[in-house]
């Protein structure tokens, strides 16, 4: 974008912002307004890094997250409301857990909330179920090595904010046939090539007999201590039919709070009781 | 605000930030970074509304507290219990009706099932166990399963369709499959990695001839098939090894699968049973796949029915009823071409939207040759047909994917029409359900 075109779009985005907030805290937006002058273009021979490169970096970025985290702690927060788009939403369910995992196989919830707004004949009937490992595939599962032949890439932008150069990389299955993967963009931070957000598209329904769209399915990461992790998995469907009871559609999210990352959880934690 | 303007000020704040802003030194390096994140989760935010709210944090400290004092006896429950009806329907032993009762756990590391069906017309009682316990080692995922029972199976090992076959029968008549008895068990070992499978298996099974018992439909229609080819009695000991591959380079994959039933093993029958698919999916103009597949069989040694090969139905050719020619070799080529989109949106038709119908048509050749399970005059026993032995087919599809109870499986109503010489065959309709990649089985 040349220099004037990127000053007028940077004051008009700006001016409410100083409007709104003329002393917050943080970084302040300095403009030049009494100079006018043109930059030259400067053509750049320097190689490009490849697509291939960029996947290959994610895939080990993603690899080297996983294996800096030995021990986690969080609360998970799960929750589903019916009828999200109407002018009253209701929630339905509302699970509350705290997760203790460390290394690839011991895992420990804690439920600490269980509400229902039609609780359930049979109790637990809707339940969050952690299972061990500090990996997310659900971020990264169109990422790892194995699944690059199943995905076409290509690089929908590179945004600069700060020292953080993001490139938008979208993605979408090989495969017309059978249960479609879901498509998306993610935002990968290529200072340790981390994936920092994903936007999943799911152009087809995975199963038209009983769910006629997602619309939409969001997953965000989050740093903690210097951590990516996930912060919330968010979700909104609806059923061909109304089902009984719930409606048609509806929303689903997992919020991940209060992270406690590589401090050390004590074996004991994980030892179980001996049943009377 | 749009994104790209907030691409701008994120720039130029990063640009004159530590230049101007040394008072800020104690602020986070990559603020820029998480408001730009923090932007986009207040507009998913905005979208989603009441699910994002705070949570009420009240009294969670001391839930936390209380359910880290109780004894915790492990994750809860592992094991999944499921049952559910049994039934089944062709001209062997009229109706079935039975339960099945499994037990597994959540993560399918085990699993053991078990079911019991009577059948109306043959009086027999039918079922039998399975057993599978399965572990991961590094990437590769192994599993020991064993299965025993007394069972009615289909003539033809490759052909896996039960379901539609069942319901034609029952409805129509239409089922020209071929049924045995069998009675025995099997032990196996698999091996899955991200690209490929393999697996060797040991069965000891008696297999024995079933008459026809049930003529009948719900329509009253003239059954298509009133024989059942009669299996060679005797007992079948033999070791199967299959693997399959994702092939480098190509959007391919290739299956093999070798049975060895040996004397030595104490089987009644000495034979050796090869069989290769290649197949996979070619995407173009990202609302078309084109889905070729290829497969060749050859059965060597004794030319017993149980082991042959059949040509016809909707896994081969559809143009032909299923299993309307066998013999001691097969080749079968086939290119499908499915359109990805909604046949009835596209035509602006109103229709359910659990009712997306897809577009397809394909153009498919095969033969099979050598001794006729059937008793017909056969031809050499060769590696490959004659010349005359192909019989050649082009057709249309409608396909439904319903999503459930498999993932990948596909109603069909098929229309083909013969191609070129072939015995006075006709253009026929045909209905199943199956996999788009139909001769590959699915690992």
């Amino acid at each position: 974008m040349p220099l004037p075109a990127f000053l007028i779009a940077l004051v008009l985005a700006a001016a409410p912002a100083f409007a709104a907030s003329p002393t917050s805290p943080g970084p302040t937006l300095a403009i030049e307004d009494t100079m006018h002058t043109e930059v030259p273009e400067v053509l750049v021979r320097a190689p490009r890094v490849t697509l291939d490169e960029i996947l290959d970096r994610v895939a080990r970025g993603e690899a080297r997250r996983d294996s800096m985290l030995k021990d986690v702690v969080f609360t998970a927060t799960m929750r589903v409301v019916r009828d999200p788009a109407s002018d009253k939403p209701k929630l339905f369910a509302e699970r509350v857990s705290r997760v203790y995992r460390k290394g690839e196989d011991k895992v420990r919830t804690v439920t600490l909330r269980h509400w229902d707004a039609r609780p359930p004949k049979k109790r637990g009937e809707v339940d969050m179920n952690f299972t061990a490992g500090n990996g997310e595939e659900i971020v990264n599962f169109a990422f790892q090595p194995k699944a690059r032949k199943n995905f076409r890439y290509h690089i929908v932008g590179r945004d600069l904010l700060g020292d953080h150069l993001i490139y938008r990389i979208a993605f979408e299955p090989r495969s017309l046939l059978g249960m479609p993967d879901p498509g998306g963009i993610v935002w990968v931070d290529t200072r340790d090539f981390i994936i920092v957000r994903q936007e999943l598209d799911f152009t087809r329904s995975p199963t038209p007999l009983i769910i006629k769209g997602i619309d939409r399915a969001i997953i965000e990461r989050q740093e903690v201590d210097g951590y990516w992790v996930l912060k919330r998995l968010i979700m909104r469907a609806t059923f061909t039919v109304p089902i009984p009871r719930f409606g048609r559609a509806f929303d689903i999210a997992v919020q991940f709070d209060d992270y406690r990352i590589n401090q050390g959880i004590d074996d004991a934690m994980f030892t179980k009781a001996v049943k009377p | 605000m749009s994104a790209r303007a907030w691409l701008c000020v994120a720039v130029m704040v990063a640009a004159f930030a530590p230049a101007q802003l040394p008072a800020q030194e104690g602020a986070p390096a990559d603020t820029s970074l998480h408001r730009f994140l923090g932007q986009l989760a207040d507009s998913t935010d905005r979208y989603f509304g009441l699910i994002d709210a705070p949570v009420d944090t009240a009294g969670l400290d001391s839930a936390l507290a209380a359910g880290l004092e109780k004894p915790w006896y492990g994750p809860r429950s592992r094991r999944r219990v499921s049952y559910g009806p049994v039934t089944g329907f062709q001209r062997v032993d009229g109706a079935l009706f039975g339960a099945s009762l499994g037990v597994n756990s959540r993560v399918g590391r085990w699993s053991v099932r078990g079911d019991l069906a009577r059948t109306s017309r043959s009086h027999d009682w039918l079922g039998g166990g399975a057993l599978a316990i399965g572990t991961r080692l590094r990437d590769v995922s192994w599993r020991l399963r064993a299965s025993g029972g007394r069972r009615t199976e289909g003539l033809d090992r490759d052909n896996s369709e039960r379901r539609v076959a069942a319901l034609r029968a029952l409805l129509s008549g239409d089922d020209t499959r071929n049924y045995l008895r069998r009675d025995g068990y099997s032990v196996g070992i698999d091996a899955d990695g991200a690209e490929w499978h393999a697996g060797l298996e040991f069965r000891d099974r008696l297999e024995s001839p079933l008459p026809v018992t049930t003529l009948w439909n719900l329509f009253h229609r003239p059954p298509e098939a009133t024989g059942n080819l009669a299996a060679t009695f005797g007992r079948t000991r033999e070791i199967a090894f299959n693997a399959a591959l994702r092939l480098p380079l190509l959007p391919l994959r290739a299956q093999i699968t070798q049975a060895f039933a040996d004397q030595a093993l104490g089987s009644n029958f000495d034979y050796r049973r090869s069989r290769v698919v290649v197949g996979g999916e070619i995407t173009a103009f990202r609302h078309l796949s084109f889905v070729p597949q290829f497969a060749w069989g050859r059965l060597s040694g004794d030319p017993v029915p149980q082991a042959s090969f059949y040509l016809g139905g909707p896994q081969t050719l559809r143009s032909l009823h299923t299993e309307s020619m066998g013999g001691t070799g097969l080749a079968v080529a086939r290119l499908d071409v499915i359109g990805a989109d909604d046949l009835l949106a596209l035509l602006h038709l109103p229709h359910p939207a659990m009712f997306p119908i897809q577009g397809g048509a394909f153009v498919a050749t095969g033969a099979a040759w050598g001794p006729d399970p059937f008793g017909g005059p056969g031809s050499p026993a060769s590696g490959w047909p004659e010349r005359n032995a192909w019989l050649s087919e082009a057709g249309l599809s409608l396909l439904y994917h319903p999503g459930v109870p498999d993932e990948d499986g596909y109603f069909r109503a098929n229309y083909a029409w013969p191609l070129g010489p072939g015995g006075g065959r006709e253009a026929r309709w045909s209905v199943s359900y199956s996999r788009a990649l139909d001769l590959l089985r699915p690992f």
